[in-house]
């Protein structure tokens, strides 16, 4: 597999993502935090944008930055100061599985990589493909993965459903 | 593009050429910086004295110029020279820095804007989705900013502010959905041009309405400015900002107007579009001044709403009217009622 030398705008995003999403685990003030995470989001947006694909792009910023980092700053705000500060008990398994996850992404990328990477298309017809025909392209050529991810979106809203239940 | 100058006798040539060149033009006289700055502090005159009219005073009137129409330079600099008081404990690089990024994310959308057929500075083929995108980052700095200030009255307004703004983007982008659908596209250049036989506001008239309530959910205007909502929070969100931090912000919110007027004007009204008498830029800015009075008018006129009533209205009722306008519209299509028209 050849690699490609990277180029400078994909060592400046790759900076800039990496340096937030280390930040939004760093920080002191939960609030810095949820401003890098923001900022490591801009990043991947700026990758959209340079694999030419700004309506990707947009709906990146939209979409995480103005919905997810609005959550995120609700819970920050809404949650008492005292009550977050007093639950020091970091070392009931979390950190176990964290490694647990981490490996597994590694695992699957690298898996993804080696099975799909040398067969990746050279020219992906991605670059030139109107928005106009972006979701009729989706649905006809990549049903399945659709499919898969309509599934997975259902089972975060049931899970997320669950989560929120009171029991009264 | 201009080529870069060789020897000191280019110099001049060369910043003629950059000066006269169509993207120096369009950024910085208009639509860029200039003509920006001037709708913005027009728009700051015009309020108050539309305001005062309404109440029989009469307003600015000793700044100079006919009704006192330079207030807005003497507001400016009277703000300038005022102290900035940052308060105690208050995060000082968040309460300096927001201000200045939310006048940036301010102009930022006007790159999009077409104010005529040519004068647009980017025409992006995903216009309308950037500057939704751009939109919605608005709640989040105006919460960062009320926390910033350390103190109860901003940090209530900024949190109704995010409710508010969070609640009214959906029947935005919904409503705004069915002009898209009407215009095949996402591009503000080709949305305006489908509309030069009729404008939107016929065949989506309820996505109109339900697009101007949002927007002035959006901006916080009466009947829905409860984030600033005086006799309970003193100022709202931008409460302990003084000075050129305060002349800031407001200067962020009058842009947020001219682009909300500006977005109603290019999605409903038709743009640029209009008798050619007058050059194309000038209706569009006439139709946005006509949108920004409709805006400001129930300033004068309103009470304020309830909390409780205005998330009500927002997602039990704006939203499915949004929603039924959307499948309105594809019955409108798919019946070719409006083939009459090119659509």
């Amino acid at each position: 597999m050849d690699l490609i030398p990277p180029d400078a705008t994909f060592v400046v995003l790759t900076t800039i993502t990496l340096l937030g999403a280390i930040m939004a685990l760093q920080a002191k003030e939960l609030i810095y935090g949820a401003i890098s995470l923001a900022v490591s989001f801009i990043g991947i947006a700026g990758f959209f944008v340079s694999l030419d694909a700004p309506y990707l792009a947009m709906l990146q910023i939209a979409v995480y930055v103005g919905a997810v980092v609005v959550l995120i700053l609700f819970t920050i705000m809404l949650v008492r100061r005292e009550e977050a500060d007093k639950d020091e008990s970091g070392e009931t398994g979390e950190s176990a599985a964290g490694l647990w996850i981490a490996g597994l992404l590694a695992v699957s990328i690298a898996g993804v990589a080696a099975l799909a990477g040398p067969n990746l298309p050279t020219n992906p017809p991605t670059a030139d493909l109107p928005i106009t025909q972006l979701g009729s392209v989706l649905a006809r050529s990549y049903p399945v993965p659709l499919i898969i991810l309509a599934l997975l979106l259902s089972g975060a809203l049931l899970g997320a459903l669950v989560l929120a239940k009171v029991d009264r | 593009m201009v080529n870069l100058p060789s020897t000191p006798a280019d110099i001049l040539p060369f910043i003629i050429a950059v000066v006269t060149s169509h993207t120096f033009i369009t950024l910085v006289f208009f639509p860029g910086f200039i003509h920006l700055v001037i709708v913005v502090m027009f728009l700051t005159w015009y309020e108050r004295k539309l305001l005062a009219r309404i109440q029989l005073r009469i307003g600015p009137l000793y700044a100079g110029g006919p009704g006192g129409i330079l207030q807005p330079i003497a507001d400016g600099v009277k703000l300038i020279f005022k102290e900035v008081m940052i308060p105690y404990k208050a995060d000082k690089p968040l309460f300096l820095g927001v201000p200045l990024a939310l006048v940036f994310l301010g102009a930022l959308p006007f790159a999009v804007i077409p104010f005529g057929q040519h004068w647009v500075i980017a025409n992006l083929d995903v216009g309308l989705v950037f500057i939704f995108a751009v939109t919605s980052l608005f709640p989040s700095m105006i919460l960062i900013f009320a926390w910033a200030s350390n103190s109860k009255y901003p940090f209530l307004g900024g949190l109704r502010s995010l409710f508010q703004q969070v609640a009214y983007e959906i029947p935005m982008w919904i409503s705004a959905l069915s002009v898209v659908m009407l215009a095949g596209s996402l591009n503000l250049v080709q949305i305006v041009n489908a509309q030069q036989k009729i404008w939107f506001i016929v065949p989506a008239f309820l996505s109109f309405i339900v697009f101007f309530i949002a927007t002035m959910a959006e901006l916080e205007r009466l009947p829905f400015d409860l984030p600033e909502a005086e006799p309970e929070l003193v100022a709202g969100w931008f409460t302990e900002s003084s000075g050129a931090i305060y002349m800031v912000i407001f200067l962020a919110l009058y842009m947020k107007l001219y682009l909300m007027s500006s977005l109603v004007t290019i999605l409903f009204l038709g743009g640029w579009w209009g008798p050619a008498f007058l050059p194309q830029p000038v209706w569009f800015i006439l139709k946005a001044l006509v949108v920004a009075t409709f805006i400001i008018i129930p300033r004068g006129v309103y009470p304020r709403l309830r909390v409780d009533l205005l998330i009500k209205i927002g997602w039990t009722r704006l939203l499915i009217i949004a929603l039924a306008n959307v499948f309105i519209t594809v019955v409108l299509l798919s019946t070719g009622v409006l083939a009459a028209w090119g659509l």
